[in-house]
């Protein structure tokens, strides 16, 4: 055995490379899953803005959007209690953080049983991929795969939020993890807040 | 310790209620008539407006280290200007289709 390998297996562990930029790594991935989405969606926005100025007939099917209006207010409370909860499990009031992040899934599962209705309820008028009744087929699967994506996210972070609370209350994670799903929750939000107006504002029907 | 404390949830309220504001003027925008590019840049005037807000506050990114920060909002300012070139040169697609002038 050379020298230099009985001198590497007296330390007990080898020295750890400091992680970028200074902060947690799971932060940093976190953030960086985040940046590689905001791609994601710009460009479904980019496509969308094109088909849609290049559509002669694009319909204008929304005559109310109180619906969507509401569904607006429960993301941007759950944006509101998910940051009561961050700084509840950051002052170490392990009950505060728990019940605010279960007030967070529940107001995340309202808006995704919302956007479901919401769905259905365009499914009724018969808005479907590649038909609708107003106009070019491309609306339906502009309006569906934006969204869509949207509400998948939601959903998938409405069941991270849950298992986070009831991990985080039984011991197995911390304020950081609660960190890093908070991270999450406010980009989602953030999504929705740019899907407004984009899919829904700028289509209402004059 | 208490003071610090209430000017954090100071802070925080104050973004609350800005970021709410803000998407009322959204709504209330989408309702009046207003057409083509004027609508979109003023709608994407306000979701710029609730980006900047939602990442530096929401989520924290203002009290990161400076190199980090530096790191996140220039991809921000660059993804947010990008959105923008697109959205407004989308119109050209439309101006075209209403003129009957453009690429065959």
């Amino acid at each position: 055995m050379s020298e230099a390998h009985v001198t590497m297996g007296a330390h007990s562990a080898p020295p750890m490379e400091a992680p970028p930029f200074a902060i947690p790594s799971k932060k940093l991935a976190m953030w960086l899953f985040i940046m590689a989405d905001v791609m994601t969606f710009a460009a479904c926005v980019a496509a969308y803005a094109f088909t849609r100025n290049a559509t002669p007939d694009w319909p204008r099917p929304f005559h109310s959007v109180t619906s969507v209006g509401i569904m607006t207010f429960i993301m941007i409370a759950s944006s509101a209690t998910m940051l009561i909860a961050f700084r509840a499990a950051k002052t170490g009031d392990k009950a505060g953080a728990f019940r605010w992040m279960m007030i967070t899934a529940a107001l995340g599962f309202i808006f995704t049983l919302l956007h479901i209705r919401d769905w259905l309820n365009m499914m009724s008028q018969g808005v479907g991929l590649l038909q609708n009744p107003w106009g070019t087929a491309a609306f339906g699967a502009a309006f569906y795969s934006i969204t869509g994506f949207s509400l998948l996210h939601i959903s998938v972070g409405t069941i991270a939020l849950a298992v986070v609370a009831i991990r985080y209350q039984g011991g197995r994670y911390n304020a950081d993890d609660i960190e890093i799903v908070n991270l999450f929750w406010q980009f989602v939000g953030l999504v929705w807040l740019f899907i407004v107006p984009v899919v829904y504002l700028m289509n209402l029907a004059r | 310790m208490a003071t610090t404390e209430t000017h954090g949830i100071g802070k925080y309220v104050a973004v609350y209620v800005c970021l709410l504001v803000v998407v009322a003027l959204q709504f209330f925008i989408g309702y009046q008539n207003i057409e083509g590019p004027r609508l979109v840049v003023r709608m994407l005037t306000f979701a710029v407006i609730e980006t900047i807000l939602v990442v530096f506050y929401l989520m924290n990114l203002s009290s990161e280290k400076r190199n980090f920060f530096q790191f996140v909002a220039f991809f921000m300012l660059f993804v947010l200007a990008c959105m923008n070139y697109v959205w407004t040169d989308s119109f050209r697609l439309l101006l075209f289709r209403l003129t009957g002038f453009g690429p065959s």
